[in-house]
């Protein structure tokens, strides 16, 4: 007897202090478990994708317009077509003279405005009127919301948008109740009546029917835990439960719980909170969910893609309808709710998965954004990153190089290459010259087989479209009628003779110097390099801010070095921005998720050159577009002012055309990226792009003239002498001079003859007719 | 004969009746210079020049309330869709007087001057203009 006492007193002991052992472990572990709780909630609990957004859209009364083009972009920022007058934001009924549309709220970092219904009219191709419908009153100009163009996502590709437990309906809590703990509110993280209707219904059949999982559980799993089903994870989830509910109060654990909670997929993307789905699948804000939209939101929980309204509509409602009847249950809906929302269609908005849109843009910014904050930040700290793109132009300029290289091809079947990297490459830049904003940026013909950006990266020579530059040094010196040779003639370059040639032979052994330009003589040119002085050019490249090496050599005249497009494309903004250069700008602003404003980037300027000499330049490089080498814009339909300069390198490997309204320039490039000959001038190959470009942007076209400004005066001149004309010169033209750089004597050739040399030239005339 | 050398024939012609009248307009002469003034565009015919008045506007009385930044933003849309308005210069001259940043003031109170130029009341202002930021600048 004794003997029995004393075993159960020893097992008493033992167990008293494995009891006590395993107590203190528990207290240990929990305690540690406390303070991973502490810590992953009180840190920064969720990584919020920084998103980047276009620049917004300006629209006004008189604008050019291409309904397509306006119709894609406002499906880009969401809007969908309704049959009747739209009630709600993000509504549009569009018709044929008349667009209706329930304006979005524009939250911009410079911009705060609501959403109204607003009617655009059209007329032709233009928009006629804009006004409100509420009170008729019409509107000046309308700015659109800029559109979201990506996201910067950390490994776990997840988008979220957080909200607080205030912004959720009451109905969209209870449905979630319902779907999946409806005593949420009476147990403390584990609910042991669930867990053991749960095993007994296992248990009833065989099988895993039903989970006892209290929702502070499923938080727990989510935030610590792994998904593995083992003993060892069931019981820490239990701890972590209990300590949640500890340590935070009810709302505080569901409001943490409707952010976290998988809801579905979006392409490669997850779409985490209730905030974020509420916007995949109704697009609207949780607060706006009706009842059978709450329902279904709830019922999403259980599998997200199972029971997604876009997988299988009669799925999810079938759960849908488990939800609300659940509800009813537990009363918290009547019955009166219940059948009205039963009856309910599912009706989800639908999406698009984007491709990745201006990707050599977005590697532009990046490498800005990548100065200023680290990628792990970008991906995890929400910021909103506001940009210059406009996505209508980067659109139509994607379109025009693409359609414009098979063009190409297609014509000369020898460019055509199997092997997609050894395509036929080109670029474009297109930027606002007197603020420098990149209004689109095309690096390249398919970003999916190069991501090498030839707009920034690539070093091309510039050929023909550097001549600017020389005629720009020459102006201190020369006029635009001052008389070039444009004979052949032989340099010495490092020992070497240098005989350069005209792209096709000429008979004009004297040229004057706006006609070199037009015509794009390279012998002309040369000369005026070499008597302008080699050094000045390159101090003046120099001062144009082209960071490549530029030699003194007589070859520069003809562009025979390395430039990078996006710097050629800077150096053309002086010409059209009075001589002043801007920053080219791809970054305008970054927002933090509380909207502070961290980052400001304005448009900066510098002046380079007097706005007279700008304007020179501007008038001679309309006449290369009026009577040059790129008037077969005029063919193409560009009919409205337009200064530019075509570009073709030796042996065809470049093909180049830059040119530029007061309101817009593009610079195209076309070539091969190994250096092989396009076998077509800049004229036949990058022209009809920039053409093609132009004329699908008719919202960028004011088709004003370039206005002159002080310094210069508009001269009537001789077209055979380049002096001033008298009454005897033939079709005597206008040119613009530099005030004080005119030319100094009236015509002598035509002045002296008199009616004489009329009677000449008209005798000549005879001759050459017979 | 064909028809140019009919052309011609009456080319000579013409030009001995044509002896003694006036020359054509040259350089300095007054009534050539009126002739060939630049046309002026006017917002009536602009569209983008109408609508970027009231971003002029929005931008001068952020530029009056002491928001730089949102002025620049403003006058930023206000150059891109009517570049040749010189006040949209001059207010951000302003603004970037308000920044106390005096180099890019004095750009773009240079390019309000090239702007300007023709209208009067403007010019003394942008005059003026010009002497804040050479104050600035001290």
């Amino acid at each position: 007897m004794d003997y029995l006492f004393c075993m159960l007193k020893k097992i008493l002991k033992y167990s008293l202090f494995i009891i006590i052992l395993v107590g203190v472990v528990l207290a240990i572990y929990g305690w540690h478990l406390f303070g991973q709780v502490e810590q992953r909630f009180s840190a920064r609990r969720w990584s919020i994708p920084s998103t980047v957004y276009s620049d917004t859209n300006l629209l006004y009364p008189g604008q050019h317009i291409r309904l397509s083009l306006l119709s894609e972009k406002l499906s880009n920022l969401g809007y969908h077509q309704v049959n009747r007058l739209p009630s709600q934001k993000g509504e549009i009924r569009m018709g044929t003279q008349a667009l209706d549309i329930f304006l979005n709220d524009l939250k911009t970092p410079w911009t705060d405005r609501a959403g109204f219904l607003a009617q655009i009219s059209f007329s032709q191709d233009r928009i006629g009127m804009i006004r409100r419908i509420d009170n008729g009153e019409p509107i000046p100009i309308l700015e659109l919301e800029p559109e979201e163009i990506m996201q910067f996502f950390g490994q776990e590709r997840e988008r979220r948008q957080l909200i607080s437990i205030e912004q959720v309906p009451e109905h969209q809590i209870q449905a979630i109740l319902a779907a999946e703990d409806h005593r949420f509110f009476q147990h403390h993280g584990v609910d042991w009546r669930g867990i053991l209707r749960a095993m007994l219904t296992n248990l009833r059949h065989g099988t895993i029917r039903q989970g006892g999982s209290t929702i502070t559980q499923q938080l727990a799993k989510n935030y610590f835990l792994t998904p593995e089903r083992t003993f060892t994870r069931k019981l820490k989830e239990l701890i972590l439960a209990l300590i949640i509910e500890f340590r935070y109060n009810k709302r505080e654990i569901l409001e943490i719980y409707l952010n976290e909670i998988y809801l579905g997929q979006k392409g490669s993307v997850a779409i985490s909170g209730i905030g974020e789905a509420s916007y995949f699948y109704f697009g609207k804000p949780v607060k706006k969910l009706t009842l059978s939209e709450a329902a279904v939101m709830a019922g999403l929980i259980k599998a997200p893609n199972h029971y997604s309204p876009y997988r299988d509509v009669a799925r999810c409602r079938s759960r849908r309808d488990a939800v609300l009847n659940a509800m009813h249950r537990w009363e918290w809906i009547s019955q009166t709710q219940l059948e009205d929302a039963l009856i309910q269609p599912i009706k989800a908005v639908g999406f698009i998965v984007a491709e990745k849109k201006a990707p050599y843009f977005i590697d532009y910014l990046s490498q800005q954004l990548n100065t200023l904050y680290r990628p792990e930040d970008l991906a995890s700290l929400g910021l909103s990153i506001y940009t210059t793109l406009d996505t209508q132009v980067q659109m139509a300029a994607e379109e025009a190089l693409a359609k414009g290289l098979t063009r190409l091809e297609k014509s000369k079947p020898a460019l055509q290459r199997t092997v997609p990297e050894e395509k036929l490459q080109g670029a474009i830049i297109v930027m606002q010259p007197k603020t420098g904003h990149i209004l689109a940026l095309v690096g390249g013909r398919d970003y999916s087989v190069s991501q090498f950006n030839r707009v920034t990266q690539a070093r091309r020579q510039p050929g023909s479209a550097f001549k600017p530059m020389v005629y720009l040094t020459s102006l201190e010196q020369f006029t635009p009628t001052t008389l070039l040779s444009n004979d052949p003639k032989s340099y010495t370059v490092n020992g070497k003779q240098w005989e350069p040639q005209n792209f096709e032979t000429v008979t004009e052994y004297t040229v004057s110097l706006q006609d070199a330009l037009k015509k794009s003589y390279n012998l002309a040119t040369v000369d005026l390099a070499m008597k302008t002085g080699l050094d000045r050019i390159v101090d003046l490249a120099a001062k144009f801010n082209f960071s490549t090496p530029i030699k003194p050599y007589p070859s520069l005249a003809l562009g025979a070095f390395e430039v990078i497009p996006l710097e050629l494309a800077r150096a053309y903004c002086v010409f059209a921005a009075e001589g002043v250069q801007p920053y080219p700008l791809s970054l305008k602003g970054v927002v933090d998720e509380n909207d502070r404003i961290l980052e400001h980037q304005h448009l900066k300027i510098e002046r380079l050159i007097p706005p007279a000499e700008a304007f020179i330049m501007t008038s001679m490089l309309q006449g290369v577009v009026k009577e040059g080498t790129a008037r077969s814009l005029q063919r193409r339909g560009v009919t409205w002012p337009v200064a530019g300069k075509t570009g073709t390198t030796n042996d065809f490997r470049d093909a180049w055309f830059a040119g530029y309204t007061p309101d817009i320039l593009a610079l195209v490039w076309v070539g091969f990226d190994n250096g092989d000959s396009i076998k077509a001038t800049g004229a036949a190959a990058a022209l009809p792009i920039w053409a093609d470009l132009m004329k699908a942007i008719p919202q960028y076209r004011s088709e004003i003239e370039f206005k002159a400004p002080q310094g210069v005066e508009r001269i009537l001149v001789c077209p055979v002498t380049g002096r001033l004309a008298v009454g005897g010169c033939p079709d005597p033209v206008e040119i613009y001079f530099l005030t004080g750089r005119t030319p100094d004597g009236k015509c002598t050739l035509h002045a002296k003859g008199g009616i004489a040399g009329k009677i000449i030239e008209g005798v000549k005339g005879l001759i050459n007719d017979e | 004969m064909t028809n140019k050398a009919t052309y011609n024939i009456c080319l000579i012609f013409l030009a001995a009746m044509l002896m003694g009248c006036p020359k054509p307009p040259l350089k300095g002469d007054p009534s050539e210079a009126d002739a060939i003034t630049q046309p002026e565009e006017t917002p009536q015919e602009n569209p983008r020049a109408i609508a970027s008045l009231q971003l002029t506007d929005q931008g001068r009385r952020l530029v009056e309330e002491r928001q730089p930044d949102r002025a620049i933003r403003v006058l930023e849309q206000a150059v891109s869709l009517h570049p040749t308005n010189g006040q949209n210069y001059y207010y951000l001259a302003e603004a970037w007087l308000l920044k106390g940043f005096a180099d890019q003031a004095k750009e773009f109170n240079h390019l309000a001057e090239i702007h300007l130029k023709d209208d009067n009341q403007w010019i003394i202002r942008v005059a003026e203009q010009a002497d804040r930021i050479a104050e600035l600048e001290k």
